[in-house]
This record gives C-alpha cells, sequence and structure tokens, in this order.
C-alpha cells in the first residue's frame, strides 16, 4: 500500500467526487418528495387496472412505498449514470489510463510493487464509490425527513443497504479495474466495463417489465441489490454472496494478471 | 574524479526477451561497472528500452538472469527501484500538476529526501516560475529537464537514462552533460542509452554496441576510437610517392598530386613516413565513434558478441 498514491487517486476524484457526491444526495432527497407526491396518483392508477402493475415499478422499485421508492431512486438511470463515472469511468482508466499516457512508467520506476500499485488505487476509488453511495443514502434521509414520512423509512436497516449497494456498486468497479489492468488502452477497458453494467442492467430491466424474461433478473446483479427487501428486515444472504463474489472474483484476478504482464514501451 | 572500480552494478547473464516467437534480446551477458558512465547504442528497435524495461521489472525475461545493486532483478525489483533513478524515453508527466506537484509527488513515492533537486533545477535552469506551471504548459524541452531532474533529485546509487538529451537545447545538453560528470565524480554509476554517437562519445567511459537484440561488442570508448580508422588527404610537391610503402593505409585513391585513402593503427608511424620536403598538405579527420557504430551496422552477418567479449572487454579495461 502506497499512501502518497491512495492519496493521489482520491485528489485525483476531487472535483467529480464533490460533484456527484452533491448531485446524489439531490437526488436522494427527490425521491421521497416525488414518493408523497405521486405515490396516492400510482397507487389509484394499479387500483384501475388501467395499467398492469409492471409498468408502474421499475427494475425491482415502485412508488408505491417509501422503501419502494428507496430502490427506484438507487435503480434509476439518473443514478446508474451518476455512478457509473466512478464505478466504470474512473476504474476502467485508472492503470489503463495511465499505461496509455505513458505516466504508469514513471509510477513504477518507482520502489512500489505492482500489487502495491494496484491495492493503492482499488483502495482509493472504492473508498470515493462508499462516499457517492453514502451521500445518496443520506440523501433519501434528509428528504423523507423534509416531508415528514421518516417513519416510513426503517432507518436501522440502512447499515445493510449501503453494505449490499456497496458490494454491487464495488463489483462493478472491482471489474473496470480488472479491466483496466488488461489493456494497454482506456478504450477497451471502459468498453468491457460498460457494456458489463448495461447488460446487468439491461436482464434487470427486461425481466421487469417483460413476465416472460422474469428469468434474466437471476444474471442481473442489480437484482440482487433489493433496498425494498432489506428495508423490510429480510436480507437474502444469497444476494450479498453472489455480490460479494462479484466483488471479490474480479480483485484476485488483477492481483494474479497485474503482477505477471510485459509492460512493453509506449508506443 | 573517482576511479571506476571493477564492481558489477549491473551484471547480466544470458538475458533473454522474447515477445511471442519474436526475439527482442538473445542471451545478453553484460557488465556495468560501479562509477562509470556506460553508453548502450543501437538504433531504434535494436533492444535498448527492452533491456531497461527488463532491468527495472517493467518486463519477465524469458531466460537468463541480471543483478542490479548486486540485488536480483526479479526478486528484489522494488528495492532496485528505490536506490535507482530512471528516465524514460520520451517522458509521459502528470499534465495537471505543476512541475513543482510532480517533482514533490515522485519524490513522496520514491521514498527518498530529494536532496539534489535544488541543484538540478539550477544547473538545468528550471526557474520557480515554470515551476508552478502546469506541466501541460510545458514545451518538450522543459519537460525533459523535469524527467532529467526526478531521475536524479534523490541521488541515486545508479541512474538509468533513456535518450536523456532528447528535446534539450545545446546549451542544456551542456549543462546535462556536467552534472553527468559530477555524479560520476561521486562515484554513481550511470547507464545511457541513446543512438547520438556524439555525446556517448563525449560522456562514456564504456560502450556496448547492440543490434536486433544481440550484444555486438563492448568497448572502452577511447580503445574504440584509437582503433578507427581516419580518413585522410595528402598533398604533395609533384607526383605522389607509391602509397605501398607508406604504413597503415588503405582504400587508396591517387588523383594526380592527392591521394585519398583510410587510415588504420598508429598515427605517428604514419606521419613519420609522409613527412618530407615535397609534402604540401596534409588532412586527418578525427576518428569518429559514428564509424565504428556503422561498421556493425554496416554488415548483415556479423556474429554478436557472446560472453567471451564481455571477457575480452575485461582485459581491455
Amino acid at each position: 500500500m502506497s499512501w502518497p498514491l491512495f492519496a493521489r487517486t482520491l485528489a485525483w476524484q476531487r472535483t467529480r467526487w464533490i460533484i456527484v457526491s452533491l448531485a446524489l444526495f439531490g437526488w436522494g432527497i427527490l425521491i421521497p418528495v416525488f414518493y408523497s407526491a405521486f405515490s396516492d396518483v400510482i397507487r389509484d392508477l394499479a387500483n384501475s387496472g388501467a395499467f398492469p402493475e409492471e409498468l408502474l415499478s421499475f427494475g425491482s422499485g415502485s412508488l408505491f412505498s417509501l422503501p419502494g421508492a428507496v430502490t427506484l431512486g438507487t435503480q434509476h438511470p439518473l443514478a446508474i449514470a451518476m455512478l457509473a463515472v466512478f464505478a466504470v469511468g474512473a476504474t476502467s482508466t485508472a492503470i489503463a489510463g495511465e499505461r496509455q499516457r505513458g505516466t504508469l512508467e514513471v509510477l513504477l520506476a518507482r520502489p512500489l510493487s505492482r500489487t502495491s500499485v494496484y491495492v493503492s488505487i482499488t483502495l482509493g476509488l472504492l473508498l470515493v464509490i462508499g462516499v457517492v453511495l453514502a451521500a445518496l443514502i443520506a440523501g433519501f434521509v434528509t428528504g423523507a425527513a423534509l416531508q415528514g414520512v421518516l417513519d416510513e423509512l426503517p432507518v436501522e436497516h440502512l447499515p445493510m443497504v449501503f453494505l449490499n449497494g456497496f458490494l454491487l456498486w464495488g463489483g462493478i468497479a472491482t471489474f473496470g479495474l480488472a479491466a483496466s489492468v488488461t489493456f494497454d488502452r482506456a478504450g477497451p477497458a471502459i468498453g468491457l466495463t460498460l457494456a458489463y453494467l448495461i447488460l446487468n442492467y439491461f436482464f434487470e430491466i427486461l425481466g421487469s417489465l417483460w413476465q416472460e424474461a422474469e428469468w434474466t433478473q437471476e444474471y442481473s446483479l442489480f437484482h440482487h441489490f433489493n433496498s425494498t427487501e432489506i428495508l423490510a428486515g429480510s436480507v437474502e444472504p444469497v444476494d450479498l454472496l453472489i455480490c460479494g463474489l462479484a466483488f471479490v472474483i474480479p480483485i484476485i484476478y488483477a492481483l494474479v494478471v497485474f503482477p505477471r504482464r510485459d509492460l512493453a514501451a509506449p508506443a | 574524479m573517482e576511479p571506476t572500480t571493477t564492481r558489477s552494478v549491473i551484471s547480466t547473464r544470458g538475458l533473454t526477451k522474447h515477445y511471442g516467437t519474436i526475439p527482442a534480446l538473445s542471451d545478453l551477458t553484460l557488465d556495468v561497472r560501479q562509477g562509470e558512465v556506460f553508453g548502450f547504442l543501437g538504433p531504434n528497435g535494436a533492444g535498448k528500452s527492452t533491456m531497461i524495461r527488463t532491468l527495472l521489472g517493467f518486463l519477465h525475461p524469458t531466460a537468463g538472469s541480471a543483478t542490479v545493486l548486486g540485488m536480483d532483478m526479479v526478486g528484489d525489483s522494488v528495492e532496485i527501484r528505490r536506490l535507482t533513478g530512471y528516465l524514460p524515453g520520451g517522458i509521459a508527466l502528470y499534465d495537471s500538476m505543476t512541475g513543482a506537484q510532480v517533482l514533490d509527488y515522485l519524490a513522496r513515492l520514491q521514498g527518498r529526501t530529494a536532496y539534489r533537486r535544488d541543484e538540478l533545477v539550477e544547473r538545468l535552469q528550471m526557474p520557480q516560475a515554470d515551476l508552478r506551471r502546469r506541466v501541460r504548459d510545458y514545451s518538450r524541452g522543459m519537460r525533459q529537464k523535469i524527467g532529467v531532474i526526478q531521475a536524479l533529485q534523490h541521488d541515486p546509487e545508479l541512474a538509468i537514462l533513456d535518450e536523456p538529451t532528447e528535446g534539450l537545447d545545446p546549451l542544456m545538453q551542456q549543462a546535462f552533460y556536467g552534472i553527468l560528470a559530477d555524479l560520476r565524480a561521486e562515484g554513481r554509476t550511470i547507464f545511457f542509452s541513446s543512438h547520438i554517437l556524439s555525446e556517448v562519445e563525449r560522456v562514456c567511459d564504456r560502450v556496448a554496441i547492440i543490434r536486433h537484440g544481440n550484444l555486438m561488442a563492448v568497448h572502452e570508448v577511447r580503445e574504440l576510437l584509437a582503433r578507427r580508422r581516419r580518413k585522410v588527404s595528402i598533398q604533395w610537391r609533384g607526383a605522389a610517392p607509391d602509397a605501398t610503402t607508406i604504413p597503415g593505409l588503405a582504400d587508396v585513391v591517387v588523383d594526380g598530386d592527392r591521394l585519398f585513402a583510410t587510415l588504420h593503427g598508429d598515427v605517428s608511424e604514419f606521419v613519420r613516413a609522409v613527412a618530407s620536403p615535397s609534402l604540401r598538405d596534409l588532412t586527418i579527420e578525427p576518428a569518429s565513434l559514428e564509424e565504428a557504430f556503422l561498421e556493425y551496422y554496416a554488415e548483415d552477418a556479423v556474429a554478436p558478441a557472446g560472453p567471451s567479449t564481455a571477457a575480452e572487454d575485461e582485459e581491455l579495461a
């Protein structure tokens, strides 16, 4: 572990970190506002039978309850895009980008093992992801308090929501870092990580909208982060296990592959 | 000036690196002694950077072994890099940082105090105002100066410099040569890769010539220059005498009262032989390392220098 490199990783993301944290906090505040404003309308629509319930939900989330709205808030494309700034953008360019620019050479000329480089960058980026995720959850709590519906949000289960969310987004981040140590250029690493994210998201949304394809949700990491169930006090250990494996396997891959790679002179 | 010692700072034995089936380094056996400036010569693609990157642990050798500062190249790579300064060819820096921030950051990563920074900044004429500017606004020469400073600021025992004067103007090249001379005088070892023969000739004690990943020769620079053929031009009053009577001449071309030839061996014997009242003009071009270098690259079928050449080189020393 190299503290200067860890600190540099945090500093490198500083501006984006602040902007995305504030944006997610704001988004988190808006979710209870939407819930308060539209939950009755949505419920009436569902009861009228004019719309199938699946179309009034999104992924595993809905506006029928505050925990459902929280899930909606975490699975909405806006939240996905903001979290992907780090889980896809920052991770996949972290090492491949340095390699492409030629600065990895200057870095590795220092007395740092490649394992230490990887661990320092990974811990830095995971910390950033943890903070922006915490900002989102803090936004939910703040919004619920402002709307006077805090009693509908079982805050004692929020640490578990954070843990499950961190394992999900951390898993996408470690996948991005694994891609980053594999390629010499940032483009392929970004492309592969983005494809991984989109595929997971597509499976989750497809299964939620189309009953025939419900089975695809099982293959989506997003399906294994269900805030509604966690906030209801029912944590599925298998969800944590699957997200945990998705988190750990790319780390093991990177720790094996990166130190063994030949780093020829940049073109 | 401290003399060089026979202790090897870099020692490779049969070092080989293949990219797939393509050989980049073949069975390279070489010793670089403590306190010397060692030139590593070869055109682009000859294997210079591959050798450096293998020594620093960026590449894994296909076969062979090496020690750097007495430590195993593979097992002690981190410790080797702690004691080494490296300037990559065409160095890339962090564009969003200022020059001073880059130097501070790299010094922190090095884990050693940047004892030499102030001196280097002064000698390479890098004003504080420039150090406060972002690297993205730097010219090529300024980036190279930062590259030199970051490689040497922690006073490394061994400096590995890949094309170090690339982008430096002639004035800064002189300043850089002065820095190298001082480092050498302090007993530091410098491994210097270049294809600029004049600078290798000027600053290096010994030179290795590499071609297609094969070590062609290792020589003392002065020995190499002494062996070189010089171009001579002689003009007589009247007809030129029989060239076969003049020792060391080859490739003789006579044009009236002028004789053009190449000269091998001892200059004094040659001068004694041509000295006569009928001699009107004599020109002996200085021996150039370039001639020596081109000689190694002119022939396609030259056998590479194996360990025996390295041993032979020890005799030269």
